[in-house]
């Protein structure tokens, strides 16, 4: 009897609690959401001009079949809004709902229209990017005034470690990827976008979700999105090297050709070419991993005769390199603009950017080393959890904008970075004559997993590796 | 006692008046050194605990001591031409022929350019197809210069960057003397180098030597010129800043200690260097 009380007691609750409001969290859907099954001819926005009235409120499919598609394997996950296959099932959200993510997310209704950028990842070229280029665009096309602050990754964890929830003042933050990890494990709490934002940031599915879920090695459970992927290459003088070497094994094999030409930065500089160069030479000799990409201890390196053989091919390497070496990009650039240095190996996008803006040769050219090249700093997005709520929705308003079409072409073609978003269908063609294709590139791509080595590379390189 | 108590009141009022200085000294310099001192005794990344291990691990390293020789190397000889160059210059300028202001002016402008724009300035002008080695080898027909990231190259951009501190004391010590004297001398028969190294170089000595302990400091502390046209001589201002830069987590303590030894070091010359000022030349 009191059972039945109870259970009967329990289920009006349940029934109640949608009617008095509470527990609705907010992203939840206020009508009933439906299904529908793509037909041959259709297109998102004619379907979402047939369910929800408006043909522009087709990303909100997008985003709700997408989440769905995490979950429930019978749902396609749309990376390209595009190109919809006949069959495919697709969640419709319900109208109301529709209608506030276009109010609150396309038009950016009653939420604040400035908001504070913090970026601790972006080189010069970019810097310059964000102030000329993105920031006057957002505030075009989206009304937002973004006030963009250059700071340091410990600065600003630092300061985030201090803020009371729901007063943290920077709202959106642009970072390297290892800053994800560190400020999870500092406790800094961030907003898990993947796949819990797919419905408000559409675009976010055209992120790869391996790069969402995972970061050197260190899983991130969708804590950042994927703005762009920086990628180091060989860098070449063309007016001196005509065809340039194609592996770290063939260029070392040809050191003699380019002796006293070769570009390298100082191992205790700044830059990240400083421990890139001499890391991604080592992996060319040595594996410093192993098969689960776990790091090889030190010490147990040191004792293979494969390590020893490649530190002292690395030690040889550096005594071809023009002299002194460089200590901070400028020195590079000025060597190669006065034909001291020929080749070298560096952030692919600065050097052909800095090409655009004379202050490398206009005869700079990248190629690829087979190898492996050490990866850049991939540039994630991070919404931080301890800041007022309307400005989370801006901040994935921003994200959805950042990683559109023509803002990530817009990144490739003028700035020589790698897209955040796998589209590279949209990219022109004349982007593959200057930059190897990402197909190529990415499993070329080399992660620095072993930290001790990088530490050893900077500790002890200007002793051992650095020609006096 | 009426008299007593008014001085009294007097050194309160005194002290109350200075106060707002005296707090700004604490705030502005005293406590941002303080902060220095103690982390370099902090464990790195800790803050509790005291140790000695930064200092002992910095002074006892072998490169240690060849840093430490360079920075004076190169701020000593900077300051010393600072003052050969300066005397000449001056007494040029003091005779105000045509165009003196314009090279008046451009004394300054080492000092106003920023520095890491001076440098790159200088690593071109000097660099492989600079202006100096187009001349001399496309006029002069003769073998490429090297200047950049050697040492006399750091000791010319050293001079470049800090003499104007010195010249431009050096001047106004000049101006600020009375001709009648040297000419007093001349009458007297003194011949031209005579009144120079009798008379002008005497009276004008107290402001080369306090314009060259401007240039010493400055040059000790350099930074940005030796980061950028420095190879592989690296002076103790860039080894601390590869603390901190170049590693990460950035060893601050380590840092600190470099800073605080930096220091000691350049109050330790500057007393010694001031006391030797102080004393009459003859």
């Amino acid at each position: 009897m009191s059972k039945r009380v109870w259970t009967i007691a329990f289920v009006l609750v349940l029934a109640l609690l949608p009617a008095l409001g509470i527990g609705v969290a907010g992203a939840a859907p206020l009508g009933q959401e439906e299904t529908y099954t793509v037909q041959k001819d259709d297109s998102l926005w004619n379907v979402a001009e047939k369910y929800l009235g408006n043909g522009a409120a087709y990303p909100a499919v997008v985003g709700a079949t997408n989440k769905k598609a995490v979950e429930d394997e019978t749902f396609p996950y749309i990376t390209d809004p595009a190109l919809i296959q006949p069959g495919w099932k697709l969640a419709i959200p319900s109208e109301a709902t529709a209608a506030e993510f276009i109010d609150t997310y396309i038009l950016g209704k009653d939420l604040p229209t400035e908001i504070t950028l913090v970026d601790t990842n972006s080189g010069a070229n970019f810097q310059t990017y964000w102030q000329e280029t993105v920031i006057p665009q957002i505030e075009a096309d989206l009304g937002i005034k973004v006030n963009y602050l250059v700071g340091s990754e410990s600065e600003q964890l630092e300061r985030m470690k201090a803020w009371e929830a729901g007063q943290g003042d920077v709202h959106l933050l642009f970072v390297k990827p290892e800053t994800v990890p560190n400020a999870l494990e500092q406790e800094i709490g961030l907003e898990t976008l993947y796949p819990d934002k797919l419905d408000i940031i559409p675009n976010l599915g055209k992120c790869p979700r391996n790069y969402l879920l995972e970061v050197l090695g260190e899983s991130i459970d969708g804590k950042g999105a994927l703005y762009w992927r920086s990628q180091y290459a060989l860098i070449y003088n063309s007016e001196y090297i005509t065809d340039p070497p194609t592996s770290w094994k063939e260029f070392y094999d040809r050191r003699e050709e380019w002796k006293g030409h070769i570009g390298i930065v100082r191992p205790d500089a700044k830059s990240g070419s400083s421990y890139r160069i001499p890391y991604s030479f080592l992996n060319a000799f040595v594996a410093m991993s192993d098969a689960e990409d776990k790091a090889i201890p030190l010490e147990e390196l040191q004792q293979t005769q494969e390590w020893q053989d490649a530190w002292a091919k690395l030690q040889d390497f550096y005594a071809y390199a023009k002299l002194p070496l460089p200590a901070e990009p400028p020195n590079m650039f000025e060597d190669f603009n006065a034909g001291d240095t020929w080749i070298s190996f560096y952030a692919m996008d600065y050097a052909l950017w800095s090409r655009s803006q004379g202050t490398m040769p206009p005869t700079i050219k990248s190629s690829f080393l087979a190898e492996g090249m050490a990866a850049g700093s991939d540039g994630y997005l991070i919404v931080p959890t301890d800041i007022p709520d309307e400005y989370k929705a801006v901040a994935y308003r921003l994200i959805n904008y950042l990683l559109s079409d023509q803002q990530q072409v817009q990144l490739i073609t003028t700035m020589w970075q790698y897209t955040g978003t796998d589209i590279w269908d949209k990219i022109p063609d004349e982007v593959w004559a200057t930059i190897p294709a990402w197909e190529d590139m990415e499993p070329a791509r080399l992660r620095i997993l072993n930290s001790d080595v990088k530490n050893l590379i900077k500790e002890q390189g200007p002793d051992l590796l650095v020609p006096q | 006692m009426a008299d007593f108590l008014r001085r009294q009141r007097q050194s309160v009022l005194t002290l109350l008046m200075l106060s707002p200085g005296f707090a700004g000294f604490l705030g502005l310099f005293f406590y941002p050194m303080l902060v220095t001192l103690v982390r370099s005794l902090r464990p790195e990344g800790q803050d509790v605990g005291w140790t000695l291990t930064h200092y002992i691990e910095f002074l006892g390293k072998p490169g240690t001591r060849q840093v430490i020789v360079l920075t004076f190397v190169l701020a000593i000889s900077s300051t010393l031409l600072s003052m050969v160059l300066s005397v000449p210059l001056t007494l040029v300028l003091r005779e105000k022929l045509w165009g003196h202001r314009f090279f008046r002016l451009t004394i300054l402008i080492p000092i106003t350019v920023p520095g890491l724009v001076g440098a790159l300035g200088l690593l071109v002008f000097y660099g492989s197809r600079g202006w100096i080695n187009l001349f001399i080898t496309q006029i002069l027909h003769l073998s490429k210069l090297n200047i950049n990231y050697t040492i006399p190259g750091l000791i010319l951009f050293y001079l470049w960057h800090y003499f104007p501190y010195t010249a431009l004391t050096t001047l106004a010590t000049l101006e600020g003397l009375d001709r009648s004297i040297e000419e007093a001398a001349s009458v007297a028969g003194a011949n031209g180098w005579q009144v120079l190294r009798h008379i002008v170089l005497p009276l004008i000595a107290p402001g080369i030597l306090a314009g060259s302990v401007l240039t010493f400091m400055a040059a000790f502390g350099s930074f940005s010129i030796p980061l950028v046209t420095g190879g592989n001589y690296r002076p103790l201002s860039v080894a601390i800043y590869t603390q901190i830069a170049s590693f990460t987590p950035a060893r601050w303590s380590m840092g600190s200690a470099m800073s605080v030894v930096m220091a000691i070091l350049q109050v330790t010359f500057l007393s010694i260097y001031m006391r030797v000022l102080r004393r009459p030349i003859a």
